[in-house]
Parts: C-alpha cells; sequence; structure tokens
C-alpha cells in the first residue's frame, strides 16, 4: 500500500508524522530539558566556579571546588559513614523482606491479609515512619528501652550516641524500607517455577534443603538486583536524618547528602555542594551501570 | 483439617513478624491515643484512650491544610506525569519520526540523574523564576517523569499491532488511536504508574523542605518536622499529628494495593 504512494506523497506523510510526533513529545520533554538537563548542566557549571566575594557574580575555577572537597577530612567521614549506612540498611532490608516475601509468597487461606501488612510500610511515610521511630525509641517512654529492661539489660542511648545513631537510623531505613522489598522479592519468588520445586520435593529435599539448593539460587539474581536498588535507595536517604537526628551528634550521621544540603543552605557554599552532589551523582552511576550491566547479563543468559 | 493443621505454623510466624514488624507503628498509635498523664504509663495500650492529642493537634495546627497541600500536590504531579509521559510513550512506541531512538535513549539515561543530585541547582532555578514558596515551585518541575515515558513506551509495545490496524483501516488518526484504542489497553499500566507517582509525590521531603518557607505552604511531611520541633515533650501531640498524616496514604493503599504493588515490581525492576 505505501508503494503507490508518489514521492511527493510520501513526504508530505512523512513531515506530518515528524509535526505530529512533535506535539505528542513537547510537553514531557519540555519539561525534562528544564527540569532536568538544565539543572544537571547548572550544577555542573557551579562546581567550576567559585562566588565572588565582593560582586555577586561567580568566576570560573576549574576543578577547584572538587579539589576543596576531597581534600576536606569531613567529606572523606561522611562518604564513609554513607558507606556504613549502606551497608547496614541493605542486607538488613534484604533479609527482612526475604521473610516476609517467602511467608507470603505462595497463596494459602488469609496469605492476602498477611500481604497487606508486610507490603503496608510502602505507605508509610518518611516522616511518619521517623517520628513513629523516634517515639518508640524514646528514653522514657519508647516501648524498645521498656523491653530491654524487662530483660535486665541497660537502656541504650539509641539517637543520642555518636556510636549509635547512624546504626539506628540504619536501621530505621531498613524498616521503612521492607514493604518496598517484599513486593519485588515476592514478585521473584513467584517467578521460580513451581515444577522445580515439585520435583525436588518429589526427590524427597526437606524445606531446608530446598530453599537453600534450590529457592535461594534461583532467587539470586532478583535478591542482588534488589540489593543494588536498595543500596542505591540508601545512598541518597534524608528525611529520616533529618527528623531524628539533624547529622548529629557530634556529625555521626553527617552522611554525604545531608553535607550537600548542610553546605548549601546553611554554610552557602553552593558551588561546593554542587560538587559534592556531582560526585555522589558519579558514585550512583557506576553503581546503576553495575545494575544495567547485570540486567544485560541476565537477559542473555538467564 | 490436615491442610489446615499444617498451616498453624505459617500463620504463626507470619503473625508474630508482622506484629514485630508493626510495633512501632502501633505504639504511635498508643501514643496518640494517650491524655498527656498517660503517656508515660507503661502498656501497648492507652489506660485511659482519649481523644485529646487529636483534638489538640487540629487545633493548633493547620494539619487541614498541610494534608490539603499534600493532596493537591501529588494529584497535580500525578495527572501531570501520566498525560506527559503517556502522551510521549505513545509517539516513542508507535509514530515512526526522525531522532525516536536518541529521545527515547534520553529518557532512559534521566531515569538515573536522582532528585537529591539536581535539587541544588533546580533551587536555584525555582527561585529565579520567582517560585519559591509556592505551588508552581511544588509541582511543575515534576509534572513530568522518565520513568513514567520509560514503563508505558515498554507497555504499549506488548499492544499487538492488529487492534491499531483495525483503528486504522476505520479511518482513524494518532490521536482517535490513542484516545480510543491505547488509553483503555493501558489502564493497568497507567494504574500501577499512578500509584507509583502519587505515593513518590506525597513522600517528597528533601524539596518542599527547602522550597516552602510559609506555614500555609507546607506540605504534611515537612509540617510533621515542625510539629515534632515544637512539641518536644509532648509526643502524644505528635503521635496524634503523624498518625492523621498517615491515614490518607494508608487509607490509598489499602483501597489500591494492587495496583502499589504492580507498580513497585514494574517501577523498582526498570522493566
Amino acid at each position: 500500500m505505501y508503494a503507490t504512494l508518489s514521492r511527493a506523497q510520501r513526504l508530505q506523510r512523512h513531515l506530518r508524522g515528524q509535526g505530529e510526533a512533535l506535539i505528542f513529545l513537547l510537553p514531557a520533554y519540555a519539561l525534562f530539558l528544564l527540569f532536568l538537563v538544565l539543572p544537571l548542566l547548572e550544577a555542573l557549571w557551579l562546581s567550576l566556579h567559585q562566588e565572588d566575594l565582593f560582586g555577586r557574580g561567580r568566576v570560573w575555577t576549574g576543578l577547584a571546588n572538587y579539589q576543596e572537597a576531597v581534600s576536606r577530612p569531613e567529606f572523606w567521614k561522611s562518604a564513609w559513614l554513607t558507606l556504613k549506612f549502606a551497608l547496614i540498611t541493605a542486607p538488613l532490608e534484604l533479609l527482612l523482606g526475604l521473610l516476609a516475601a517467602l511467608l507470603v509468597y505462595r497463596p494459602y487461606p488469609g496469605v492476602a491479609l498477611f500481604r497487606t501488612l508486610f507490603f503496608l510500610t510502602t505507605a508509610v511515610p518518611t516522616a511518619v515512619a521517623a517520628v513513629a521511630w523516634g517515639w518508640f525509641l524514646h528514653p522514657v517512654g519508647g516501648l524498645a528501652n521498656r523491653l530491654l529492661a524487662s530483660l535486665g539489660l541497660p537502656p541504650q542511648p539509641w539517637l543520642t550516641s555518636p556510636e549509635l545513631a547512624l546504626p539506628t537510623l540504619a536501621v530505621i531505613t531498613a524498616w521503612a524500607g521492607v514493604g518496598f522489598t517484599a513486593v519485588l522479592l515476592t514478585a521473584g519468588l513467584q517467578n521460580i517455577p513451581a515444577e522445580i520445586l515439585e520435583a525436588v520435593e518429589v526427590d524427597g529435599a526437606g524445606p531446608w534443603t530446598r530453599f537453600w539448593r534450590i529457592t535461594l539460587p534461583l532467587l539470586s539474581p532478583t535478591l542482588f538486583l534488589v540489593g543494588l536498588l536498595v543500596v542505591l535507595k540508601s545512598l541518597t536517604a534524608f528525611g529520616q536524618i533529618h527528623l531524628l537526628t539533624r547529622g548529629g551528634p557530634a556529625e555521626s550521621s553527617m552522611v554525604w547528602i545531608y553535607r550537600v544540603y548542610q553546605d548549601a543552605f546553611f554554610n552557602f557554599r553552593v558551588p561546593l555542594a554542587a560538587a559534592e552532589a556531582l560526585l555522589l551523582f558519579v558514585v550512583l552511576l557506576l553503581l546503576a551501570a553495575l545494575q544495567f550491566w547485570l540486567l544485560g547479563r541476565r537477559v542473555h543468559y538467564g | 483439617m490436615g491442610r489446615r493443621r499444617r498451616l498453624w505454623p505459617t500463620y504463626l510466624l507470619a503473625g508474630g513478624y508482622a506484629l514485630l514488624l508493626l510495633l512501632p507503628l502501633l505504639t504511635l498509635l498508643s501514643a496518640s491515643l494517650r491524655p498527656e498523664g498517660d503517656l508515660y504509663a507503661p502498656g501497648l495500650l492507652p489506660p485511659r484512650p482519649s481523644l485529646e492529642a487529636y483534638q489538640e493537634a487540629l487545633t493548633k495546627f493547620p494539619l487541614g491544610r498541610f494534608l490539603l497541600n499534600s493532596l493537591l500536590v501529588s494529584s497535580l504531579i500525578t495527572l501531570g506525569v501520566l498525560t506527559t509521559s503517556f502522551l510521549a510513550a505513545y509517539a516513542l512506541a508507535r509514530l515512526r519520526f526522525l531522532g525516536r531512538e536518541a529521545l527515547f535513549g534520553l529518557a532512559v539515561a534521566l531515569l538515573l540523574v536522582p532528585g537529591e543530585v539536581t535539587f541544588l541547582p533546580l533551587y536555584l532555578l525555582v527561585d529565579r523564576l520567582g517560585w519559591l514558596d509556592s505551588y508552581l515551585a511544588l509541582t511543575v518541575p515534576f509534572l513530568a517523569s522518565p520513568l513514567g515515558v520509560f514503563l508505558l513506551r515498554q507497555f504499549l509495545r506488548t499492544i499487538p499491532e492488529d487492534y491499531f490496524d483495525a483503528a486504522r483501516i476505520d479511518g482513524a488518526n494518532h490521536w482517535q488511536m490513542l484516545r480510543h484504542v491505547a488509553l483503555p489497553l493501558s489502564a493497568p499500566a497507567l494504574g500501577a504508574l499512578a500509584a507509583l507517582t502519587f505515593i513518590g509525590a506525597w513522600n517528597m521531603y528533601l524539596w518542599p523542605l527547602v522550597v516552602t518557607k510559609s506555614r500555609e505552604m507546607q506540605t504534611a511531611q515537612i509540617a510533621v518536622n515542625f510539629i515534632l520541633n515544637e512539641e518536644v515533650a509532648r509526643w502524644n501531640v505528635v503521635a496524634a499529628a503523624a498518625i492523621l498524616v498517615l491515614l490518607p496514604s494508608l487509607l490509598a493503599f489499602l483501597l489500591a494495593q494492587r495496583a502499589f504493588v504492580r507498580g513497585i515490581a514494574m517501577g523498582g525492576l526498570k522493566g
């Protein structure tokens, strides 16, 4: 049918197609350009300039901001805290989510109720999660210290000691993410063919063997991807830290993104903060690249 | 009978674990139902339950306004994302034009840019536009989403060509095909994207924190922060405010759990 059209007709059709496509694409891509691409470029521009102390302009300083950022011990402290935070949050969140997923991925009477309960934290806003934990860990009224006391253990300064604040925040973050992880891992578990599990069951394998030898290996690609996702999320955790510790005590929970916020809005060092944010972006990109690479592998070999 | 007996361990384990997980929320609920004198009384249940704290939270803080702000902002963002994403996704999946692959590639690349990295220059931009402390700042930058474009484009490509061919033979143009073929068939994907976007917008914290100045413009999340700061010792009032902020998203989750779950599964694994 296409071949019967004359060249002019085809050209006309082609141009009309281009115009039509433009109308469809314009709203989304104009917004992308203005609010994603432009800010990203401006962050880059900012990070290469310095505030002029006398005028209101900015002067080009090359990589000076980056040099300053990485030469500050605070920066490395924040990077280390972020890593520590992610290293506690991610495994814990995976473990908690996996336990929930294992309990609800197969249908049984009443499973819907448990799914709702386990997936529920996805609907709990960060601010509410933070307040709930703030009270749960309250030095006087909190249940956590009461439970410790009933076991004969001393109360803990969960959010007020430099040693405990960051791990506590990591636990809170893992808790807030359980719903999210449980949803993804439930889907992953449901994708494991039931025939395989049934076949080994017939062969007399107990539930323990089945889990370690069949379920876990078959789930491991999903587990790895979800793990990366959780790491990426935890590297930009902000709300719970802002609400509960403000980066303290003694900067013990001053993670990378909080440092950016602090430098920009309290120390008024916008270009420096931009450099710090871009360095964080590089780390996130590397992790995302790893994720895509693994996704590609999974598609080819999975 | 035998089956039910075999299920007991599962019920016990799942019930116990769920209780443990929800404990912080339950203690929050319990604190919100206590009058100030009973706040530190032991036990999970409030000894003399009362709605005093709720009453105080509601009279002392414009919680209705905060929740309305959040609702308005989240709804506008969701509506915007659905519209802009669906239009762009339709073009990327169904139209032939120059640079299609490059534009799709751009959306995929932008998926990788987290808001936490761009918030600083975005703040400066919004400041220059004179939008600080307004609904414009809270909504406009988020009316389009690379994830939305990506997910819907992938979904639209799974719709068999035959459906569109049938419409084309009837003389339908692209607008008509978008409305009468693509739109009804995309309902599940749109629902999932809506749930994902809404919850994301409802949860926004860093951005509303930096762009809102006046109390009237604060969203519910930010309001929780301010109430926590103002009512340091009065946890029952803080708890009541937090429970009130939790209720709408909890209700939305319970009503549309299927869409939420699908949205997370879709968005979480990004294809």
